[in-house]
């Protein structure tokens, strides 16, 4: 309605110095499609989802990068042949466990900030620091109640200079 | 009495001066609309060109509440005409 007049204008005033500006072009609506599409993104689970495999990828990376590092016991009797073999496994083992724990920490930390967000109806840094407090209680809570805290803790303020650190990146 | 003459231009003429009358009402509501869960859900300082989605679920709330708002006033407005 409103739209629809504002495109009319745009097309009167674009025609007339077609010469000299480059065509405008008239507000679309967007599709049901598009909308379906975009609506993917709200849906917490997909995301939780989405964002436990984008963890456990960058958990993957790490583990391979500090497996590779550290330095096999030394022994003469192995040969240049099984010593790559041990450190390969090492290596696999020591990128699995770290894929799952930064996936399980991806998947915990996105589905806390997406409930958090969608009861609040507003997009803050309070839904970072309780989503990061979550997190960091769920992974430390085997520790007991005091180290779940300091983990909340700990958790909530990397989130948070993480958090500000991209959004100043933009 | 007088109307019986041309029945048929004189209901036209209401029925489109209602149809434009209501067309009028739909644009004015719409524009209202927009512009009440706009300043309210969105904030000034723009940071990205998509929609989070706290302000997704603060626009779906705000659209659904104004409706029911219009919708009840609506009734209130119908069913009990104060006496002025």
């Amino acid at each position: 309605m409103s739209s629809n007049s504002g495109s009319e204008f745009t097309n009167d005033s674009s025609s007339s110095t077609e010469a000299e500006k480059p065509q405008i072009e008239p507000i679309r609506m967007p599709t049901v499609e598009e909308i379906r599409g975009q609506d993917i993104w709200n849906n917490c689970a997909v995301r939780s989802v989405a964002s436990g495999v984008m963890g456990g990828g960058l958990g993957l990376l790490m583990g391979l990068f500090l497996g590779a590092l550290d330095n096999p016991i030394m022994q003469e009797e192995m040969t240049a042949r099984q010593q790559f073999i041990y450190t390969a496994k090492q290596m696999g083992s020591r990128s699995w466990g770290s894929a799952k724990t930064f996936a399980v920490m991806g998947l915990i930390f996105s589905a806390a900030e997406c409930v958090v967000e969608k009861a609040r109806a507003k997009h803050d840094t309070t839904n970072t620091v309780v989503a990061g407090c979550v997190t960091g209680g769920a992974i430390s809570a085997k520790g007991g109640p005091k180290a779940a805290c300091v983990g909340c803790a700990g958790f909530a303020t990397f989130s948070v200079l993480i958090e500000k650190f991209l959004d100043r990146h933009d | 009495m007088a109307a019986n003459n041309q029945p048929g231009a004189l209901d036209k003429e209401q029925i489109f001066g209602m149809a434009e009358k209501e067309m009028e009402y739909r644009v004015e509501l719409f524009n209202k609309l927009t512009h009440t869960c706009f300043n309210k859900c969105i904030e000034k300082r723009y940071k990205e060109s998509e929609l989070n989605m706290g302000e997704n679920s603060c626009i779906d709330r705000c659209v659904s509440k104004y409706w029911q708002v219009t919708n009840l006033i609506g009734q209130l407005l119908g069913s009990n005409r104060p006496p002025m």
